[in-house]
């Protein structure tokens, strides 16, 4: 009986959207009128072109937002995790781009890549190097919001990395030096495979994350340069609340949550195969 | 000095080469320099921001874009309304994770594996996804554009970790003392409020400041389900930045280090349980 509070909540609120909004999928349904239209799978068959074209933009942002944290993340964590000063200080002040809200480091990267006034042009002007116009083009937008997010993701990487390595067994490394191995082969047979594993998972998470984001890339660039940086997410919100369509919205929604089913059960495989080891 | 003579915490923690001490910088610095460009900014005059001589720190620096901040009805209004929604996250959160975490550590029941797997999922649902029927759910309850529509939201999204973390902490209980409660006559109820909230006093203060950081951030629901008078912080700066362009970027710089603080307040607080309290709710399950 204790339990039940939360597990309506989780229900009404998580559950219930969901699957409702199957429903609303299948008609034709305006925030602009109360009344809607059954159309059967009509929303679907409108939308899915550009939900595949909305899907590959999304896999761009989310694989590349991904990759980057985790390869700064595991880098920084093995640097730290070696002797030397202010290591604690470091790795403190190094968790601050973690905290921010997400709509702050977007105001924070769109100020740095400004075109006219932005410290990043600034600095390219003064070594005597061309300026760039990051947000104007599809290619510098994309490159922009993935920086932005690799910037806001590096850090918990990094912690994970960091307190994964530090529960390393001492004996292993030592036994390991006896019998001559040198520094680079006891991080590549004995630190690697031993961090390998909770990093994959982390960055599995991540990637979910990344494939929802909405902040980074609606605050940054809204969608655009054209629709260069649309993601589902920034396409699903687009569509229910900039054109109300909330049917074919739904019907996004419910393409995606199929997509979603897939990936988390990879995810929860991984997990299991993980702990069992 | 050789590898050969690196013996016991030096194996572990070996002393940095000199491309490893450069690559720490150049890291250390990509992470740290747009930190300090956000505060500069904040304490820059916005003639400075703008000049064709622009200056890379604060000559002459200047509080009126914080004071500019405190001055703006809207965004007080903003700051407020996040103090209630992110406030009302943390009790409700905590309060409603408590008993789950209680219920799933402390007692055996069919379906328990089931609700934990739901909570599990339940954490890699993007907030777009549910944002169209959550908007017409909460619209045919009239609770449309209230502080109740967002803390309920985001306390249902923040459960998952607050319930792993505080099953965690649970888990670590003596059942002896549980069973002395029941043994003198304590209701579930009771026994949670008499005898387990006050031994985990440091886990539902962890609990809960995660679940405000949680509602403090969030601007997709706060955008959609709020409306104009409930917006949080990060919806109404969104809404001015989009509306206005770049007007004026020291006012928008020093709102954002405004909009942090909290934050960075909590995790200065929090540190010691950051790592293992997010593992557990977000990794582990």
């Amino acid at each position: 009986m204790i339990a039940l509070p939360a597990v309506l909540l989780f229900l009404v609120i998580a559950i219930y959207p969901l699957i409702s909004s199957i429903g609303t999928s299948l008609y034709d349904q305006s925030l602009l009128r109360p009344d809607r239209t059954f159309v059967g799978f009509d929303n679907y068959t409108a939308i899915f072109g550009e939900f595949m074209a909305r899907l590959g933009t999304t896999l761009t942002f989310a694989t590349l937002a991904t990759i980057f944290p985790v390869l700064l993340g595991v880098a920084l964590a093995v640097l730290l995790n070696a002797r030397i000063r202010g290591r604690n200080i470091l790795r403190g002040t190094l968790m601050l781009p973690w905290l921010l809200p997400g709509v702050v480091v977007s105001f924070l990267w769109a100020w740095i890549f400004n075109d006219s006034y932005g410290v990043l042009n600034h600095l390219l002007t003064m070594v005597g190097l061309p300026e760039v116009s990051m947000l104007g083009n599809p290619t510098g937008a994309m490159a922009a919001v993935v920086i932005a997010k690799t910037w806001h993701s590096f850090p918990w990487i990094m912690v994970v990395a960091l307190s994964v390595l530090q529960t390393l067994p001492a004996e292993q490394l030592e036994a390991a030096t006896i019998d001559g191995a040198t520094r680079s082969q006891r991080f590549r047979y004995i630190s690697l495979p031993h961090i390998v594993g909770p990093v994959a998972l982390v960055a599995t998470l991540e990637f979910i994350y990344n494939f929802g984001n909405f902040d980074t890339i609606f605050v940054m660039t809204g969608g655009g340069p054209g629709d260069s940086t649309t993601t589902l997410a920034v396409s699903l919100y687009q569509l229910a609340f900039g054109s109300y369509e909330l049917g074919k919205a739904s019907a996004m929604g419910v393409l995606w949550l199929i997509l979603l089913a897939i990936i988390s059960s990879a995810y929860l495989l991984l997990n299991r195969r993980l702990e069992k080891r | 000095m050789s590898h050969g003579r690196d013996i016991g915490e030096a194996i572990v923690r070996p002393r940095l080469s000199i491309p490893g001490r450069i690559g720490l910088i150049l890291l250390a610095l990509f992470g740290l320099l747009p930190v300090y460009w956000l505060t500069a900014t904040a304490f820059m005059k916005k003639e400075a921001v703008f000049a064709l001589d622009r200056p890379l720190f604060p000559v002459d620096p200047t509080l009126e874009n914080f004071i500019g901040f405190f001055q703006n009805d809207l965004l007080l209004q903003n700051l407020k309304n996040s103090f209630i929604v992110s406030t009302g996250t943390a009790v409700l959160a905590v309060l409603v994770g408590a008993f789950m975490a209680y219920s799933l550590s402390k007692f055996r029941y069919s379906g328990r594996n089931a609700i934990m797997f739901m909570f599990l999922i339940g954490q890699l649902i993007p907030g777009a996804l549910l944002l169209i029927s959550l908007y017409l759910m909460l619209s045919s309850v009239n609770l449309l554009y209230t502080y109740t529509a967002l803390i309920i939201s985001f306390t249902t999204f923040t459960l998952p970790l607050v319930v792993f973390l505080l099953k965690g902490i649970i888990d670590g209980l003596p059942d002896d003392i549980l069973e002395a409660a029941k043994v003198d006559g304590l209701s579930r109820v009771s026994t949670m409020f008499q005898i387990v909230f006050p031994l985990i006093v440091p886990g539902l203060i962890t609990a809960a400041m995660f679940a405000f950081m949680r509602g403090w951030s969030d601007l997709l629901f706060a955008l959609t389900l709020a409306g104009p008078d409930n917006q949080t912080l990060p919806a109404g700066l969104t809404q001015a930045f989009i509306r206005d362009g770049t007007a004026d970027w020291p006012a928008l710089m020093a709102a954002s280090l405004i909009t942090s603080l909290p934050l960075c307040i909590i995790f200065i607080l929090l540190q010691r349980y950051f790592v293992s309290g997010l593992a557990s709710g977000a990794v582990k399950g």
